[in-house]
């Protein structure tokens, strides 16, 4: 017997998207093993460890807790679309560069989540960051370097957001 | 295959162009724009066409005589296609002591056991089918506590081990009697170490399929592909030449994928009934009942010194819960006797281990391989006795520590050695005198909140370990037309870097950048022989191994350049991706070029093969003694922490660690291994917790299983010590589980340095902690 | 787990609660307890699955005339950076900041952390320390009925409450704090955030000259359900906060309170941290 579904229509990463789903799956099923967006992961299952994480409406959110019915007329944005994103480029180098990957099974969701909060707390210290970042399980780095990715990007955009500001002075 | 040439490892090779080295730079990792934009794709991203899924039937009772399976039910749902039982494949047994069948037919005896697997359309059919599967048991008394396990008259897990006794392990040298007898102190301590787990964020998994040519083709996760293939063929009955493992990027290792484990074959044997490949992918509930875990030790310790503070004698027994079955966790005391014997000047030891079957989850390899059980007893006894003695702790470690060159009483010979620097070095940098004396004397204070440090180091293998008869590396190394390299290694990457140090230590040789080189290392079919990633020991074997094939290639390049441009071999280098002359770096011409011109020509053999076989080192003898790794890691960890009395919350604000290392490779991938093996101890010191119950685990998930978050990491302060090892590639020693092994007994010291009171069992929760303050008075 | 049957997202409460009037229904709000629960198959789901989510209503936060209206769907980070409740109630900021991650904060409700009745859940203590009211909405007579009820009454047990099967609980309400209000929230986890609670305490009140007025003081974790711990508060009511009376609440909360043994901590700890905790919160207040 087929399990009760609906039809739902949202923007995934930019481009409108209908799709049925059974009432129960999660988003992370949805994404996974019916779009083939694999770059979010399973880690728990649980909202424990923020391998799955994904923006719906700009904020991040664990996909294994959210019903995938609950995406009608949402906007999400995954791993995919970040790293398809030119301006999400430097976010992505900033982990690249600072050492931040390992086995790197945690690293899209630490990008997503490393995204939003960029995206809300352009002014933030190290303490903040980690905070930031505490619903993300992390078994190799030990998290120094992946709180120094998302600094280094607190501290480039500070400084262009000064230039603007000169800029706009001037 | 051929080896290196006879003498071409001593040494880096000689460079002319000043600041050109990678070596000691901060290289960011090859995999990691894949991994950070996620596109890699692990086992759990991957489907065959066709592909079915599997689960596993576990057993629900701890010990029980199987009575009878009924798979009607299961069968008879749609989408399902094979069900199997142990009467479906052979009863070979898996492990250690070879006593885990896959699936188990007779009797079961944990909570884990494999009864029957299912493989269906779709893994929530399969799990369905699993669920209706009918287990008839007669329950058997069970044993859950490892002291019960011997008691005369315990009921026998196994018929063929009297006693249940898995293993025992027993070690000696000098007159531990006489030691005690000539020792002016002597402290005895009982140590409970808990269970912890991997948690590697990727579950375990694997997909198997059968090639139409009966070749079968493993997609794994697995630490050791060489070994697994002969494996699987004794369990398979085949040819383990028809075997190809290939491996996806792994989400975690930490040694957890060092042994086979049951699903493993279950996995082939379903795909071979069904004819259709087969996906088996944990839950995370399952990852945490049903893989291995950190080895739990019952250790007494009895150790003595003199009144000038030198060390007399060990006396160490060991009861190791080695659960139902055999896997490595039971032979961890390979390891543990070295710390035991060799971890400062030892006149007189005595090692003892029995490790006993119960029927609690078993313990697999992890990170550290019962180092961090051995250092946590004998670095307290080294504050302790250093107390007795009225020295400080580090004086009294400086007064034992070795020097280069020794040979510890056990036959480790130790051709570097920092311990002496990394002592210095870690205490200097912490301030560590200064910071024990205030702690000690503000314990009183009347404060509710207290800060304490705590000072341990560790010995562990940092050139290889010859655990299995071989512990060789090989690579294949090949040039293109356009000047690619493609370096093809035995060693798998596991997060730990070592794909990139190996393409690091090629560059270097060949003067190419970081982009040049691809490396290969995860398809058997393709890449040489490697025992696998464990001990430490990738970066040390598979980067001599890649050095010896990379200077055969530039011997080759250099001399075909001389030939064209009709100059002294000797006056020739390579740098940045050009043939240049030595004496005035001119450019004689771009490597790609040269290697074009020698297209399909004489010289153009442009594949080299190579091998490292760690030689100084030959098997320990019957006793455990002699050398067991061509180089030994050596760190001190100086760590400040803040208790607060009123809860027994234990903060850990600062981890001073000096490690020698032999030599900074790759900075970035160094500093990463460092920082993460001590957060890994920071979890087992002071959060994670895996409770076991009467066989029962009752946390199996992160809920209540706590990793350490970003919040809690303590401030880190590393320092390298550079004994440049002259077996290490460019001189670097092994370095991936060090960081984690001191953390623990330096925590403990601290807590006792803050508050007078020594907690001999892990993890130091809030609770256990408040329970020993408050025992003491102290709370 | 199972599946629900049917699905409807109602866009007011009114068709909410006509559509709880039906019976049989499972509510859907954040999911951070509902999906994990369902998975673990301790929840099973009824008939029908009623996302509430589209209810603008819902997600509400407003003032009128003495009291503060909190909608069910506020979420727990809207707690932590809604300036009109950081201005008025600093204690739920501070809770809020102890709630689980961002990730969970950011879909985790008001309502639903209620509702999940949790003896843990972090909300409780804090509200019960505020007074706070719930509201709750349903269908009789043929139309929407609302009634409120003292959050102490609304937890009957372990995930159990006083919500009817046919009842929305749609907002919660909070008397405005009168001036010099104080109030404090603490929570004992082995991490900062990500933990559930081995105990929590709330400690509420009117501080003036070393005095507690109006003292309420609330815990979770210790009991079957969130608690109010009245002979401490008796004990505080209008006292200086001198040593004699900080021991003798502490020691009244320990007896008031009946915690359990689990993985988490052993009953015999959580009361060591009632009165511990107890004692420090009331501290602090004697010195702010």
């Amino acid at each position: 017997m087929k399990p009760p579904a609906r039809e739902i229509t949202f923007t995934l990463n930019g481009r409108p998207r209908s799709v049925e789903v059974p009432l129960t799956l999660s988003a992370l099923e949805l994404l996974r093993d019916v779009l083939g967006l694999t770059g979010t992961k399973y880690a728990c299952g649980e909202g424990e460890c923020g391998a799955c994480t994904i923006l719906v409406d700009d904020r991040s959110l664990c996909s294994c807790l959210l019903f995938a019915v609950d995406l009608d007329g949402r906007a999400v944005t995954t791993i995919e679309g970040i790293a398809a994103d030119d301006a999400s480029e430097p976010l992505i180098q900033a982990f690249v560069n600072a050492g931040a990957v390992q086995c790197g099974f945690c690293t899209p969701g630490l990008v997503v989540q490393a995204r939003h909060f960029l995206a809300h707390h352009a002014n933030a210290d190290r303490a903040a960051i980690k905070r930031a970042l505490e619903g993300n399980l992390c078994r190799c780095t030990g998290y120094q370097k992946i709180i120094d990715a998302v600094a280094e990007r607190v501290a480039a955009l500070h400084e262009r957001g000064e230039e603007k500001d000169a800029r706009s002075r001037s | 295959m051929r080896g290196p040439d006879p003498e071409p490892v001593a040494g880096p090779a000689p460079r002319t162009i000043e600041g050109a080295s990678l070596i000691g730079q901060r290289i960011s990792k090859l995999d990691a724009p894949d991994k950070a934009s996620g596109r890699a794709r692990y086992i759990h991203d991957l489907n065959l066409p066709g592909q079915l899924h599997a689960k596993i039937r576990r057993s629900d009772r701890l010990h029980a005589r199987i009575v009878s399976i009924d798979t009607s039910r299961a069968a008879a749902l749609p989408g399902v296609h094979v069900i199997l039982t142990a009467q479906d494949i052979p009863q070979r047994g898996l492990g250690v002591n070879k006593d885990n069948p896959a699936l188990k037919g007779e009797k079961v005896r944990s909570l884990r056991d494999e009864i029957a697997a299912v493989a269906a359309e779709t893994p929530e059919i399969a799990a369905a089918a699993a669920r209706l599967i009918e287990v008839q048991y007669e329950d058997l008394p069970a044993i859950t506590d490892a002291a019960a396990a011997r008691a005369p008259g315990a009921p026998l897990l196994h018929d063929n081990k009297p006693g249940n006794l898995a293993l025992t392990f027993d070690y000696e040298h000098g007159d531990v009697a006489l030691g005690e007898r000539e020792s002016d102190f002597v402290v005895e301590d009982t140590f409970r170490l808990h269970y912890v787990t991997h948690c590697c964020m990727g579950v375990s998994g694997m997909i198997a399929e059968f090639q139409p040519n009966g070749r079968l083709l493993l997609y794994s996760n697995t630490q050791v592909p060489f070994l697994h293939k002969r494996e699987f063929a004794e369990i398979l009955e085949m040819d383990p030449g028809d075997i190809r493992i290939i491996q996806p990027p792994i989400g975690g290792g930490f040694g957890s994928k060092l042994d086979i484990y049951p699903f493993e074959p279950i996995c082939v044997f379903l795909a071979r009934a069904a004819r259709r490949p087969v996906k088996l992918v944990y839950t995370r509930e399952e990852e945490f009942i049903a893989s291995p875990t950190r080895q739990p030790v019952i250790l007494t310790l009895r150790s003595g010194c003199r009144k000038d503070g030198t060390l007399t004698f060990r006396t160490c027994t060991t009861l190791h819960d080695n659960g139902a079955y055999t896997s490595w966790g039971a032979t961890t005391p390979f390891v543990m006797m070295q710390t035991i014997s060799s971890l400062y000047r030892l006149p007189h030891c005595r090692y003892h281990t029995d490790a006993v079957y119960t029927n609690n989850p078993y313990a697999g390899s992890f990170r550290g391989y019962g180092n961090l059980q051995a250092t946590f007893a004998v670095e307290q006894h080294m504050d302790r006795l250093a107390e007795a003695a009225g020295m400080d702790p580090l004086s009294f470690r400086l007064k034992n520590a070795q020097d280069p060159g020794e040979t510890s009483l056990a036959g480790l010979h130790f051709r570097t050695c920092g311990l002496k620097d990394c002592l210095r070095t870690a205490a200097e940098r912490s301030e560590f005198p200064v910071r024990h004396r205030r702690a000690a004397a503000a314990r009183n204070d009347g404060s509710r909140v207290k800060r304490g440090v705590g000072m341990a180091s560790m010995l562990h293998v940092g050139g290889g370990a010859k655990i299995y008869p071989s512990d060789g590396c090989g690579t294949i190394l090949k040039l293109d037309d356009f000047g690619r390299v493609t370096v093809m290694t035995g060693a798998s990457e596991i997060g730990q870097g070592s794909e990139t140090v190996i393409a690091q230590l090629v560059c270097e040789e060949l003067g190419l950048p970081m982009s040049a080189v691809t490396v290969v290392n995860n398809d058997t079919d393709i890449t040489p022989w490697d025992v696998g990633v464990h001990a430490s020991r990738t970066t040390f074997i598979a980067g001599n191994a890649a050095i010896g094939a990379a200077r055969l290639a530039r011997e080759k390049i250099l001399r075909a350049a001389a030939r064209l441009a009709k100059s002294d071999v000797d006056s020739l280098d390579l740098h940045a991706g050009n043939i240049i002359r030595k004496n005035d770096g001119e450019i004689v011409m771009p490597f790609a070029k040269l290697l074009r011109a020698l297209h399909f020509s004489e010289q153009a053999d442009l594949v080299m093969t190579s091998f490292y076989y760690e030689p100084p080192s030959k098997h320990q003898d019957k006793t455990f003694k002699g050398d067991v790794s061509a180089a030994y890691a050596w760190a001190t960890q100086v760590i400040e922490v803040e208790v607060d009395t009123d809860t027994g919350m234990v903060r850990l604000l600062k981890v001073t660690a000096a490690h020698d290392v032999g030599r900074v490779l790759n900075r970035l991938g160094i500093e990463g291994q460092i920082e993460g093996g001590i957060v890994m101890g920071q979890g087992y010191a002071v959060t994670e917790d895996l409770v076991i119950e009467n066989g029962v685990c009752r946390n199996p998930a992160f809920r209540d299983y706590k990793l350490v978050t970003a919040p809690e990491i303590p401030e880190m302060d590393i320092s390298f010590i550079e004994t440049m090892d002259g077996e290490g590639p460019q001189g670097a020693k092994g370095v991936g589980e060090a960081p984690a092994i001191c953390v623990a007994a330096a925590v403990a010291n601290a807590i006792y340095n803050a508050t007078g009171v020594r907690i001999c069992a892990l993890p130091y929760t809030p609770e256990r902690v408040y329970r020993a303050l408050h025992a003491a008075g102290a709370g | 787990m199972n599946s629900p049957a049917a699905y409807l997202v109602p866009a007011s409460v009114d068709e909410a609660a006509g559509a709880l009037s039906r019976g049989n229904a499972t509510v859907l709000a954040g999911g951070t307890d509902l999906m994990p629960q369902a998975n673990q198959g301790v929840r099973v789901f009824r008939h029908t699955l009623i996302n509430i989510n589209r209810i603008a209503e819902l997600k509400a936060v407003s003032r009128s005339g003495d009291w503060l209206r909190i909608g069910a769907l506020v979420s727990v980070t809207d707690l932590l950076q809604n300036s009109t409740l950081r201005g008025i109630c600093p204690m739920l900021a501070e809770t809020a900041d102890h709630f689980a991650s961002d990730q969970i904060r950011n879909a985790a409700t008001v309502g639903g952390n209620l509702c999940n009745a949790s003896p843990a859940g972090d909300l409780s203590p804090p509200l019960l320390a505020l007074d706070a009211s719930v509201e709750m909405a349903c269908h009789r007579d043929g139309r929407l009925q609302r009634r409120s009820l003292p959050l102490d009454q609304f937890f009957l047990g372990p995930r159990r409450t006083a919500l009817a099967e046919n009842e929305l609980l749609t907002a919660v309400q909070i008397p405005l704090p009168p001036p010099r209000h104080y109030g404090r929230f603490f929570k004992l986890g082995i991490r900062p955030a990500l933990d559930i609670a081995i105990i929590s305490v709330a400690l509420a009140g009117v501080l003036e000259n070393r005095k507690l007025n109006r003292v309420r003081v609330a815990f979770g974790a210790v009991a079957p359900t969130p608690l109010r711990a009245r002979r401490a508060e008796a004990l505080l009511e209008g006292r200086i906060l001198d040593e004699e009376t900080i021991r003798a609440a502490a020691q009244a909360a320990r007896e008031e309170v009946t915690p359990i043994t689990d993985v988490r901590a052993s009953a015999w700890y959580r009361s060591e941290m009632v009165s511990s905790m107890m004692r420090r919160l009331l501290h602090e207040a004697a010195g702010a």
